[in-house]
């Protein structure tokens, strides 16, 4: 013990060799926080960069260019009075009329020989729809805005077009555009048909809400089958299941299972519920049921932790007042549990939503053009359409890809602030 | 199990605790897998008493506690033999219904655990699963008694819709012994219900177990022998999983027959 009693010599506080080290710790701590806001800034600016090109280039995806066309019904060679357009035999007069050739005659009657280019080859469509809703017009003549072909709107935005279609038609389409905007016989609007139209061929006809309906009806499913079955699972396995090698097992294979990649999924989706249940190609009920084995395991997963986070001494409490396990389950653990549970489950959503590998196996990546009545109807849903339309050759539906992924973004943004704002309200503190 | 020798047991050779028995225990052994946590334990606990338990860290103090109302049912590698009694009944019989049982003993745990519910409906609870009240007005005058009885009445009237768990320590635990006392339990086990409180809300607490001693047994575990000293009438001294001692609280703090108590009493070891 004599070394304990040696005097100790007093720590040098002020030392050179002290000093520096502090000096070296404050270094070492401006450099670590320097790391991070660089890592944040670096991300932020992709993030940026990223929002920055879908915005320009998307927002023009949501408005149309329109040329301005007169058609004289009564001195064309249209034979259809007003009478046949009332009641029963309407539709068929009206498919029987040549409406797209009088339309045609009239762009080229205004426009000289190069005025059928000028209009999108479906505009027709919207004078049809126009005689349906006042026949009366058929005896006089009236002015259409009507859709702008590719060319004519690529020509609005100074565009020359790529390399898909010939450059000089793109150039002389500007001076076009610019002659007809002086006589303001063209312009450019808001265009609804993009967000109540689906899938077509013309870009100035191509919409979005088929897609969407699609991804909605999807969503449905997937929620409908994964919340549920996600969450008795996780309580199962949380609450009851005894703690041995099965259950270890089940463990791993549910947290492999998140982890598989979807176009596994969709395989798994083709051969069970197509193969063998035999339900319809390109459905929403197939797409649903396929992302729901896709977003099960995340919920199960989330969910486990969420119930695991309730503390134990609220399950004491609960037990120590003679509640019996159903109820501490159903009182108390999951009311508390339920923000953690929502927000793995909208994040699972999140990713479903966004999952175009399974939905191209089962068929969903087929041209639909009419937006899907019910489950079992042919459907697409968002991701997938805008795989389909950037692979387009139109350079028309380069915006509308745009547009459509501002979509997308803009539902998933509305999925996570949901899920934000669910975990906020029913967060608890103890 | 149960053997009529036990009652040769060496802690028992000391008269019958005066006043009705409540709950007795013989023979009781508890093991967490292969460990022996408590080892032949019985003690006999009386209805106007208040019983408490002390004994060092790790002694089983706790975990016999829990077996009274069958808490440890909730740990899975638990394993209780021996015989519990409540009024005669084998508490670990299958025809008691371990359910009525938690409601007939209540618990108030070491740290304040009050739901992150509002301050009525934490009491209400218990009554609201047992079916105590027919209507709104009667459960309102379960809970005011309640809360009454525990003291936190005059703090809480005008905030009985505030959250629990914004009260302060002291008020909390007072509310889990609200909250045990609304399903009108006929023995109440704390578990050191006041390690986690200052020394105000502690001397609160000891008068609340005061003014309830009588009405309900009452059984505590403490760290603290100054408290199990002022609040009990009888106390056991648990070690390595076995009771050493059980009398009356003035014999075990001033004249203890075994050497371990002493030891443990005077500071020796715990």
């Amino acid at each position: 013990m004599a070394a304990t009693n040696a005097p100790v010599q007093p720590t040098d506080w002020k030392a050179a060799a002290m000093q520096k080290r502090i000096r070296g710790r404050y270094r070492a701590e401006k450099r670590f926080k320097f790391y991070g806001l660089a890592a944040v800034v670096l991300s932020a600016g992709f993030l940026a960069f990223l929002l920055f090109t879908m915005v320009s280039n998307g927002l023009r995806g949501f408005t149309q260019s329109e040329i301005a066309v007169p058609i004289d019904f009564a001195a064309s060679d249209l034979f259809l009075e007003p009478a046949q357009l009332e009641g029963e035999g309407a539709d068929a007069a009206l498919a029987a009329a040549d409406i797209e050739g009088v339309v045609r005659d009239a762009a080229i009657a205004e426009y000289g020989e190069d005025g059928a280019a000028l209009i999108s080859n479906g505009a027709w469509l919207r004078v049809r729809d126009a005689l349906a809703a006042n026949p009366e017009l058929l005896t006089s003549g009236e002015t259409f805005w009507l859709q702008a072909s590719t060319e004519l709107d690529l020509g609005s935005r100074g565009d020359v077009g790529d390399r898909r279609s010939a450059s000089e038609t793109g150039a002389e389409m500007i001076t076009v555009w610019d002659r007809l905007a002086e006589q303001d016989k063209v312009r450019r609007g808001f265009s609804w048909t993009f967000l109540t139209a689906s899938d077509s061929s013309d870009p100035s006809l191509a919409g979005i809400w088929g897609a969407l309906k699609g991804s909605l009806l999807t969503m449905f499913v997937t929620l409908l089958l994964a919340f549920p079955i996600g969450v008795l699972a996780a309580v199962y396995l949380e609450e009851y299941a005894p703690k041995n090698r099965w259950t270890d097992l089940i463990e791993v294979s549910i947290n492999n299972l998140a982890a598989v990649p979807s176009i596994i999924f969709g395989l798994l989706g083709l051969a069970v519920f197509i193969n063998v249940f035999q339900f319809p190609r390109s459905a929403a009920i197939v797409g649903g049921l396929t992302l729901a084995l896709m977003t099960m395991p995340v919920i199960v997963i989330a969910g486990r932790n969420a119930i695991k986070s309730v503390p134990p001494s609220i399950r004491d409490a609960a037990l120590g007042v003679g509640a019996s396990p159903v109820q501490v389950l159903t009182h108390h653990v999951l009311p508390l549990s339920l923000p953690g549970i929502l927000t793995g489950t909208i994040i699972g959503m999140s990713r479903a939503l966004g999952e175009t590998a399974p939905l191209l196996l089962i068929g969903m990546r087929a041209f639909v053009a009419s937006p899907p009545e019910g489950l079992t109807d042919p459907a697409t849903a968002l991701p997938v359409q805008i795989f389909l339309w950037s692979d387009e050759l139109d350079p028309g539906f380069i915006e509308k890809t745009s547009a459509a992924i501002i979509v997308l973004l803009l539902f998933l943004l509305a999925m996570n602030g949901l899920a934000i704002w669910l975990r906020n309200k029913y967060e608890q503190r103890w | 199990m149960t053997e009529e020798t036990s009652h040769a047991h060496e802690v028992r050779e000391e008269a019958v605790p005066e006043t009705a028995l409540k709950m007795t225990a013989r023979d009781v052994d508890v093991y967490y897998g292969p460990k022996q946590a408590i080892d032949s334990v019985s003690i006999d606990i009386g209805m106007d008493n208040v019983t408490a338990f002390i004994g060092p860290s790790g002694c089983g103090k706790s975990t016999f506690l829990r077996t009274l109302n069958r808490m440890n049912d909730t740990i899975p590698i638990a394993k209780v033999t021996g015989r519990i009694e409540l009024d005669g009944e084998d508490i670990y019989d299958s025809s008691m219904d371990v359910v009525q049982l938690r409601a007939r003993v209540g618990m108030v745990f070491q740290k304040p655990n009050p739901f992150p519910k509002s301050i009525f409906e934490n009491v209400a609870y218990g009554p609201r699963i047992h079916g105590l009240a027919t209507g709104k007005a009667e459960l309102e005058a379960i809970v005011e008694k309640s809360l009454k009885r525990a003291g936190l009445w005059d703090e809480v009237k005008d905030r009985l819709h505030d959250s629990g768990t914004a009260l302060s320590g002291g008020q909390q635990q007072r509310l889990c012994i609200a909250r045990a006392i609304a399903v009108d339990p006929e023995v109440i086990l704390m578990d050191e219900p006041c390690s986690a409180l200052d020394p105000i809300a502690t001397a609160k607490i000891e008068e609340l177990i005061h003014e309830l001693r009588g009405r309900y047994a009452i059984v505590i575990v403490t760290h603290n022998m100054q408290q199990a000293a002022r609040v009990s009438q009888r106390t056991a001294f648990f070690h390595l999983g076995t009771l050493v001692e059980y009398g009356e609280t003035s014999e075990i703090f001033t004249n203890p027959k075994q050497e371990r108590t002493k030891d443990y009493i005077t500071g020796r070891y715990g």
